[in-house]
């Protein structure tokens, strides 16, 4: 191997360490901060009490969902 | 290890919380319908250049007298037209809006975001008027002429700065998925777009590092702009039309950093075989490779989260574009992985079928899902309903079957353009005349996709005009829960 | 600590990765490649573009050529293909003849922008000062593609020369092009029925005198059949009284492309 080479099989290998470690002590961080706890719970935060988990928001003009729905064949 | 119970949902009442989210639609109204409107503008004014570029490739003598419709310049013109002018913009429309509501917090200070809006559609206009009249620079998603950078530069700043405002006043303690995703592309795309235009324009590297950042940037903008906004759309969209949490929060965490790592490494394939250092290429075929990952995770969450409410296509226009989106995301990406292996590549490169790809990605899947989100958004700011549900069909349906069919055509001329091209017993004279009738298709599959814009563009401008209906009552529901009139027959 | 900092610094992190890795590295790579001299006192390859090449690079730069025609010839390991006899072959641009060798990015150092291109509509014009080195030939052929080729869907050129009237003598560089390329600069002409008949009964004497100094067989124009072949010859000669010659923009275009020589001198680094 020619030392350019090895120069850069040196700063490739570097970096992977320098932003391989970097990612596992964030990660690390994050468990330890609390950050996956109820983890879930944040998908519903986009619903309000206006806008509820089980109620469609949009539908083409001139259509009403909720009598489409229980009139629907399925 | 300290352990955090779950945050206690405050309560408010509908009315209390439906006015709080139209308080908030209010203060995106102004800033947000004038980056709207003009991707619009810039999506029609794209689509004619593309049709004539498109028009031109097997009608050599259409338009063919003036220098500044000659094939070169419109095809320069039309990408930044649809990329800078109409995605872009939408983009920004979307970063606005979104970060707005999912921050629960109001756009302060708008007259700066006029400002952004007026100096973006400056730059646009310069982009594509200065390429038409001769100043095109033949860096491909750059071509800019040297004076229009600084007004994008300038309004990419004010909107970056403003969306992080926002961020900065939320009044959610928690850190919605599209949230991610917003907060990244634009800390991405100003990098990009500065560190691109430094070495290529400003101060110019050395010969075939151009082209190397040309692609690092080229491919990133899809990568780190336009997807991670789209998709960030598609997250919010889905589950809030549908009215169903996300299937799992925890793939989408892991989509997202995923993104963040591979998309950035892809790129270098488009140079393969070409005059560069073979590791880079190889790099970029790693990267390419592991997006496997995010990919499936997104497919695996949105796919869960619709399943048993795919009847709900039927009357959403903005979900059902959406998901046609999110479909397309995930054949553009394993479509996208297996053209960065070589052994694709050596027959892919330097054909239509490239020109199939990148379509499929940036009209299947981020075009389609900016619609979904117009559709979505635009009443809500406007409040008034859109005038006709025909209108949307027509959009729908032109637009599904014209990306399907510009599609399905330059992938199977592309791939034998390419088959051929390999063989050197094969005259050029042949490849030209193969490749005819499946640009004839394009052209007609492109006039399909312009008629759906113009629908689209009426059913817009009679939104904006008034035309719609008033919607009363809760600010933020599309339909009317006491509607009265009689369900007509659901149609698709 | 907010999570908003999370985001920013893992974004930061991912996207700084994919900056050192590919343009920082390759700057520090590339970004300092010298010309080359095998021996001292040769002149150095490869050489900065000059003059009127220079401003051709403009033009072809400017109007978009980049994004039909490359500017990379691949190695000869690169692509397969199966001959007549069912064998398995590589590498199809060298065949070609693109190029002598493939290109490497010592080629390059002086370009800029760098026109690699990544579309092939048309063929590879990396060598094109070599493959192709007839500068009257580049001239017809971008004044109007199908007058060469005439499958070619390249667009014409047209408005970057100039039809006129002859005073004196036709210039040197005026195109030699048949009356059907040159009344109506960038399209293919014909005149209708009413128009040939007008020419006929106008010059119908001399034209026939023309037809029958460099044919044996005589003609008869009263034909329908004699009125068209007389017509399918006439469309063939030029026009005697204009001329069509290039403009800045054309001569400075073919200037450039005649200095289009990026695959013939040798390069240690490129030798397959």
């Amino acid at each position: 191997m020619t030392p350019p080479d090895i120069a850069l099989l040196a700063t490739v290998v570097g970096s992977i360490v320098l932003f391989g470690g970097a990612a596992a002590i964030a990660l690390g961080w994050a468990f330890r901060d609390g950050q996956f706890d109820n983890f879930d719970q944040g998908s519903k935060s986009i619903f309000g009490p206006d806008e509820p988990v089980g109620e469609a928001t949009d539908a083409f003009p001139g259509i009403n969902v909720e009598v489409e729905e229980a009139t629907a064949p399925w | 290890m300290p352990v955090m119970t779950a945050p206690e949902p405050v309560r408010h009442d509908r009315v209390k919380s439906a006015a709080e989210r139209a308080a908030i639609d209010a203060s995106c109204r102004g800033p947000v319908l004038v980056f709207a409107s003009s991707a619009v503008f810039w999506l029609l004014m794209g689509s004619m250049l593309a049709l004539i570029a498109s028009f031109k490739l097997h009608i050599p003598y259409f338009l063919t007298g003036s220098p500044e419709l000659t094939f070169g310049r419109v095809r320069m013109a039309h990408l930044q037209s649809v990329g800078i002018g109409w995605a872009s913009l939408a983009a920004v429309a979307a970063c606005l809006w979104l970060m707005c509501r999912l921050s629960r917090a109001e756009l302060m200070y708008p007259k700066m975001l006029y400002l952004a809006g007026a100096l973006w559609n400056i730059g646009v206009f310069l982009a594509v008027f200065g390429i038409i009249f001769g100043a095109g620079q033949s860096v491909e998603w750059l071509d800019a002429p040297p004076y229009a950078p600084p007004f994008f530069v300038a309004a990419l700043g004010i909107v970056s700065a403003w969306t992080v405002a926002v961020f900065r006043r939320r009044r959610e303690p928690h850190l919605y998925v599209t949230q991610w995703y917003i907060l990244g592309a634009i800390f991405w795309f100003p990098w990009l777009y500065l560190v691109a235009q430094f070495t290529i324009f400003w101060a110019p590297v050395t010969g075939v590092v151009q082209p190397i950042v040309n692609w690092w940037f080229g491919h990133n903008v899809l990568g780190l702009w336009f997807t991670p906004v789209a998709l960030g759309s598609a997250y919010y969209l889905i589950p809030k039309i549908i009215g169903r949490p996300i299937h799992s929060y925890y793939l989408s965490i892991i989509g997202f950093w995923s993104l963040a790592l591979f998309y950035s490494w892809a790129g270098m394939h488009h140079l393969i075989g070409g005059p560069i250092p073979a590791w880079l290429a190889t790099a970029s075929t790693v990267g390419s490779m592991m997006m496997f990952i995010p990919v499936l995770a997104v497919a695996i969450n949105h796919h869960m989260t619709l399943l048993g409410h795919f009847h709900r296509l039927r009357y959403s226009p903005a979900l059902r574009f959406t998901v046609f989106g999110a479909i397309a995301y995930t054949l553009v990406s394993f479509q996208g992985s297996l053209m960065a292996l070589k052994e694709v590549s050596k027959t892919a490169h330097f054909t239509h079928y490239i020109v199939a790809h990148a379509h499929l990605g940036a009209y299947a899947f981020v075009t389609m899902i900016f619609f979904g989100l117009f559709y979505y958004m635009i009443p809500r700011l406007t409040g008034r309903e859109w005038v006709s549900s025909v209108l949307i069909r027509i959009h729908f349906w032109c637009a599904a079957v014209g990306i399907t069919t510009y599609f399905a055509a330059l992938s199977i001329g592309g791939w034998w353009q390419g088959r051929m091209m390999n063989n050197p017993d094969i005259p050029f004279a042949r490849i030209v005349m193969y490749t005819q009738p499946h640009l004839l298709t394009r052209s007609l599959a492109g006039l399909l996709l312009t008629t759906g814009h113009i629908a689209f563009a009426i059913s817009f401008v009679m939104n904006l005009a008034g035309w719609g209906k008033q919607r009363s009552g809760g600010p933020t529901l599309f339909v009317e829960p006491q509607a009265t009139y009689p369900p007509g027959p659901p149609s698709l | 600590m907010d999570r908003g900092m999370v985001i920013f610094l893992g974004a930061l992190l991912t996207f700084s990765s994919s900056w050192l890795g590919l343009v920082v590295f390759p700057f520090q790579q590339l970004g300092n490649e010298q010309p080359y001299t095998k021996e001292e006192g040769d002149v150095p390859y490869p050489q900065p573009l000059q003059g009127l090449a220079l401003a051709g690079m403009r033009v072809y730069q400017h109007n978009g050529c980049m994004y039909c025609h490359t500017q990379q010839v691949r190695s000869v390991k690169f692509g397969d293909w199966w001959d007549a006899n069912g064998e398995y072959r590589t590498g199809a641009d060298i065949r070609r003849s693109y190029g002598l060798r493939r290109t490497v990015s010592r080629d390059y150092i002086y370009d800029n922008p760098t026109m690699l291109g990544t579309m092939r509509t048309g063929p590879d014009l990396a060598n094109i000062g070599v493959r192709n080195p007839s500068e009257p030939w580049h001239h017809t052929h971008l004044f109007n593609p199908r007058s060469a080729n005439a499958w070619s869907i390249m667009p014409s050129f047209a408005f970057f020369y100039t039809r006129e009237k002859i005073v004196g003598n036709r210039s040197d560089k005026a195109l030699s092009l048949a009356r059907e390329w040159t009344v109506d600069p960038g399209y293919r002409w014909r005149p209708s029925a009413k128009e040939w008949n007008a020419i006929l009964a106008n010059h119908g004497d001399v034209l026939v005198a023309q037809w029958t100094a460099g044919q044996p067989a005589s003609i008869d124009i009263k034909t329908p059949e004699g009125k068209m072949r007389l017509l399918e010859f006439w469309l063939t000669t030029p026009e005697e009284e204009y001329q069509v010659i290039p403009n800045a923009d054309s001569e400075a275009l073919v200037a450039y492309l005649l200095a289009l020589r990026k695959a013939e001198f040798p390069l240690p680094e490129a030798n397959e």
